[in-house]
């Protein structure tokens, strides 16, 4: 039995405490420790994106980080969008609900959290921008055009309101 | 009963259609972007063990030895399946030509890289994988048969020894007068193509939990299944069992695209199960896997194809030759993708006769399985390109030149020489609305200019036919009867008036359930959310057949309808009794049961379910206590195939038109898209978004087979395709953000009038981008026919000849 580490994580709030092999995968650890199965793998080679999570605000691939990485690190998954009170979606999760951004839904929480590191840091992104921050996500269902439009919606929606 | 379908929305019992027909936001998207969706890896038994398989580094050699003890022995295994298991419990899968076909694990020899050979299962699959380290296997190494030249060439190795040869298949069609026109043709345009390896790749792998019940003799897979009860009775054939003792149970899926399904994983996963007394066997397939060996390898083709043409620009005769490289084995149903193309074999041409000769060739490549279009992606791109060529070599503008073969409006029905039938259409038409929308005169004038320059700008011009939703018949005359058995649905009322449709399929992503709630709720007039899909196991589920060949939606909304008209017939009779009206005196309209004499007096379904459920004195005789109906619909007017393989096979011919603007830079062969238009006419659009949402994932597909994606082989048939890094999937800086309009000729036979428009973009794309990238090079005096028009292949043929060109 390989040696197992400690690794204590807070993801969506929520704190976890967890010992692991050192070769657990942080997509692993939280989809199959954690039960936090929102978070997909399409590829576990760092190509596709279905997994990304933001770790510490920043997105991360979560097939290639090893849980044990996270240890003391804040998490952000697909499941921490909808508002815990009320259960009401996120405004990215309802642009793309709204915009149709997704057909198989499998690439989307990929898509979603790194559309939420977008729109943290670049509010009103050009569309230039918008896929400059997707283009390493992959979807096979839509073309990518509906997703573009979503994101857009997103972005306007999410948009600090500017006196008129 | 004769049952009605209503061919047009406004049949529909209701003032007007609140959903069908509208864009509305889908009933799947909430949970999809809430993570919640239980795909097949979020689900989990109890004491459930997993899967690791280990697979044959080599194309083709023979199995001398395996040696499993230590990793039997190995921490946390529970079981080791080795081919003297599958050979003992196991039959070969069932194949299409017969008898072309593996076990689900090597036995004896391999034939090609990535087949399995061992398979563990262990308490983790982190253990099981530590555990397949410790499997020995010797091999002798035997001469693989790395392509179709070689499989054909006399003394070649043979894939399957027992058959004697590598041709699975041999045939040839001849529809009218071949012979004669091309006789009499003042000009043959003949040209050979080569279109290479592409793949489905969902973005979800295949996976799946089984778990063998030895108490019962029973199999119960939940997975991520495309075609449920098909793979039900795939399962008893391969694992002797009854099909009454099977049953699968379908996931959501994140993507199909064809090939989902995975019956060797299905199959290895249940015999890990029973070799563990029992326990639940997970198996999840990892990307890798998937593209060395999984399903959905499509389209390893070449062509040698010609157009008979008379002066005028009239094309008479159209004839090709194709072998398709199907690998090693017939597992995926080879033929029937060589052989969908005889549904529109002629494209949207008068065509008067036309030649099809077809071998299949098993070869150590890894088997080929469906992809999304089924076969006229390629076969599209040959007839596409070879009017592109007559075009060029007469001097007609490529547009003009279609516009003059078009089947006329007026010609609908239209039997095209290969037999089936086109319902309508008005190709003109949608030829005339892309030429408008993409200002058709001054892209050639701004390509003219760019010429000038000195720039390598092509337009495409590329229309085709898709046909939607398949029958019984389509593929009977290459061995495959029965594909495309019915569709059928459960509608149930409850209590308090809310509707429950039972299908035998899950989600993948077209949005079927989101169209059946449409569909059940226009129906019966009430709100989208009081309408539930739900999914039933293949075992107890009315017969279905699920997503394939642009059918679902069509199939699903006439069995949902079927449905719906008998519980209204149901529904008139119970509350012309209750409300002691005359027979046929009670009619529904707007989700009301009400008296025709005296509208005022009505009843709602609730009421109507809830009498029906609770008070049997009340109910007429002959009328159960039961507000639901089954029903199964399958396209009406089928026909058995002749000898040249002639039916009505598929029911409905949306087609489309799509324009291509690419320039090509010298430097570096890349293709850049600049612009693309797309006019389509799939009928009444049942879902708009959803219909836009199949067109741009279609280009999006296109895009790739045309300009990136290949699964190389080097000559000792190693692939050198095993990763995302190696395979290039387009990304949202290679797809095209397509500008789209549509004209709607409904169906005059279908469901509201829908025609199938699942796989219409991918059938043309691919055309499109190779004929604007010989337009391109018209010039330099150079010609593309070998697909993905990669950078590198490109390059290389700009610089053939030592200089820049
Ligand atoms: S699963 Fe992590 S990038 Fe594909
Ligand atoms: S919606 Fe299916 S992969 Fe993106």
């Amino acid at each position: 039995m390989p040696n197992k580490q400690r690794v204590e994580v807070r993801v969506n709030g929520t704190r976890y405490v967890r010992e692991v092999e050192p070769r657990l995968t942080l997509a692993d650890f939280l989809r199959h420790e954690l039960n936090l199965g929102g978070t997909h793998v399409g590829c576990e080679h760092g190509i596709c994106g279905a997994c990304t999570v933001l770790v510490d605000e920043r997105s991360a691939r979560a097939c290639l980080t090893l849980a044990v990485q996270a240890d003391g690190c804040g998490i952000t998954t697909v499941e921490g969008l909808r508002d815990p009170s009320s259960g009401a979606l996120h405004p990215i999760q309802q642009a793309f609900v709204d915009g149709h951004g997704l057909q198989c839904g499998f690439c989307t929480p990929g898509f979603m959290m790194t559309t939420l590191e977008l729109l943290r840091c670049t509010p009103d992104p050009s569309e230039e921008q918008i896929k400059e921050a997707l283009g390493g996500n992959l979807c096979r269902c839509t073309g990518y055009q509906s997703i573009l439009d979503s994101v857009k919606l997103a972005a306007q929606r999410m948009k600090p309101s500017t006196p008129a | 009963m004769a049952i009605e379908i209503p061919t047009l929305p406004e049949q529909m019992p209701n003032d007007a259609s609140r959903y069908v027909g509208k864009a509305v936001n889908r009933v799947e998207d909430p949970a999809l972007v809430s993570g919640t969706v239980e795909f097949i890896d979020n689900f989990s038994l109890p004491g459930m063990l997993h899967c690791a398989i280990l697979r044959s580094p080599h194309p083709h050699a023979r199995i001398l030895s395996v040696k499993v003890d230590a990793a039997l022995a190995a921490e946390g295994v529970a079981a080791v399946l080795t081919g003297e298991d599958v050979g003992r419990w196991c039959n070969p899968c069932f194949t299409a030509p017969e008898g072309w076909g593996n076990y689900c694990l090597a036995v004896g020899k391999v034939r090609f890289v990535g087949e399995p050979v061992v398979a563990v299962a262990a308490s983790s699959r982190y253990l099981a994988e530590d555990a397949l380290e410790l499997v020995d296997i010797e091999y002798e190494l035997l001469p693989p048969v790395a392509d179709a030249g070689q499989a054909m060439a006399s003394g070649a190795p043979l894939v399957f020894e027992e058959r004697g040869t590598n041709v699975m298949l041999d045939r040839t069609y001849t529809w009218g007068e071949l012979e004669r026109v091309f006789a009499e043709a003042d000009r043959v345009v003949s040209r050979r193509f080569r279109w290479n390896r592409v793949g489905a790749n969902p973005t979800e792998t295949f996976g799946c939990v089984c778990r063998w019940d030895l108490a019962d003799n029973s199999l119960v897979c939940h997975g991520a299944y495309q075609t449920p009860r098909f793979m039900a009775i795939g399962r008893a054939a391969s694992l002797n069992l009854p099909v009454n003792r099977v049953r699968i149970v379908t996931h959501p899926q994140g993507g199909g695209f064809g090939g989902k399904g995975g019956p060797r994983g299905t199959d290895i996963a249940a015999l890990l199960s029973r070799k563990s007394g029992g326990r639940p066997v997970k198996y999840i397939e990892d990307r890798m896997e998937y593209l060395l060996a999984g399903g959905g390898q499509s389209w390893d083709r070449h062509y040698d194809a010609a157009l008979a043409v008379k002066a005028d620009g009239t094309v008479t005769g159209f004839r090709v030759r194709l072998v398709d490289d199907q690998g090693a084995g017939a597992e995926g149903y080879g033929t029937i993708s060589a052989a969908k193309p005889l549904a529109a074999f002629t494209g949207n041409y008068r065509i008067e006769a036309a030649g099809y000769e077809l071998t299949l060739v098993a070869t150590n490549r890894a088997p080929t399985y469906p992809y999304r279009g089924y076969g006229p992606p390629p076969h599209n791109l040959v007839l596409e390109s070879l009017m592109d060529c007559t075009a060029r070599e007469m001097g007609i503008d490529p547009a003009e030149l279609r516009r003059r073969n078009y089947i006329r409006p007026e010609q609908f029905p239209y039997t095209v020489p290969s037999g089936n039938e086109y319902d309508s259409g008005d190709y003109h038409a949608v030829l005339d609305r892309v030429l408008q929308m993409a200002d058709y005169d001054a892209l050639r004038a701004f390509q003219a200019e760019a010429r000038a320059a000195g720039r390598l700008v092509g337009i495409g011009v590329v229309n085709t036919v898709e046909p939607g939703v398949f029958d019984w018949n389509a593929y009977a005359t290459v061995g495959v009867p029965g594909v495309g058995v019915p569709e059928g649905v459960k509608v149930a009322v409850d209590l308090f008036g809310g509707v429950t449709v039972a299908v035998g399929f899950s989600l993948q992503g077209q949005g079927q359930f989101t169209v059946a709630s449409q569909v059940a709720a226009d129906y019966f007039g009430i709100d989208i959310a009081q309408v539930r899909v739900a999914t039933t196991p293949s075992d107890v589920a009315v017969p279905h057949f699920g997503q394939g060949g642009s059918r679902l939606g069509v199939a699903v909304t006439g069995a949902i309808l079927g449905a719906c008209e008998k519980l209204r017939a149901m529904f008139c009779t119970v509350a012309a009794h209750v409300m002691q009206a005359p027979e046929g005196g009670v009619e529904l309209r707007n989700g009301c049961l009400r008296r025709i004499d005296a509208p005022e007096h009505s009843m709602s379904l609730a009421e109507i379910a809830g009498l029906m459920l609770s008070r049997s004195d009340l109910l007429p005789p002959g009328i159960e206590p039961c507000p639901e109906a089954t029903y199964v619909w399958t396209a009406p007017n089928r026909n058995a195939p002749d000898d040249q393989g002639r039916c009505r096979s598929y029911l409905t011919a949306a087609n489309a038109t799509h324009v291509a603007v690419i320039e090509i830079d010298r430097d570096t062969g890349r293709s850049a898209i600049l612009d693309y238009f797309i006019v389509d006419d799939c009928g009444t659009r049942l879902n708009p978004a959803n219909v836009e949402g199949q067109l741009q994932g279609g280009v999006a597909q296109g895009v790739g087979a045309a300009l990136y994606e290949e699964y190389v082989y080097d000559a000792d048939c190693q692939p050198l395709v095993s990763t995302f890094v190696d395979y290039l999937m387009p990304t949202i800086h290679e797809v095209p953000m397509t500008k789209k309009d549509h004209i709607v000729t409904p169906s005059p036979v279908s469901p509201l009038g829908a025609k199938g428009c699942g796989e219409g973009a991918i059938h043309t794309t691919p055309a499109t981008i190779l004929c604007a990238i010989n337009d391109a090079l018209a010039p330099l005096g150079k010609e593309l026919l070998e697909t993905p028009a990669s950078p590198h292949r490109v390059w290389k043929l700009l610089h053939e000849d030592g200089a820049a060109a």
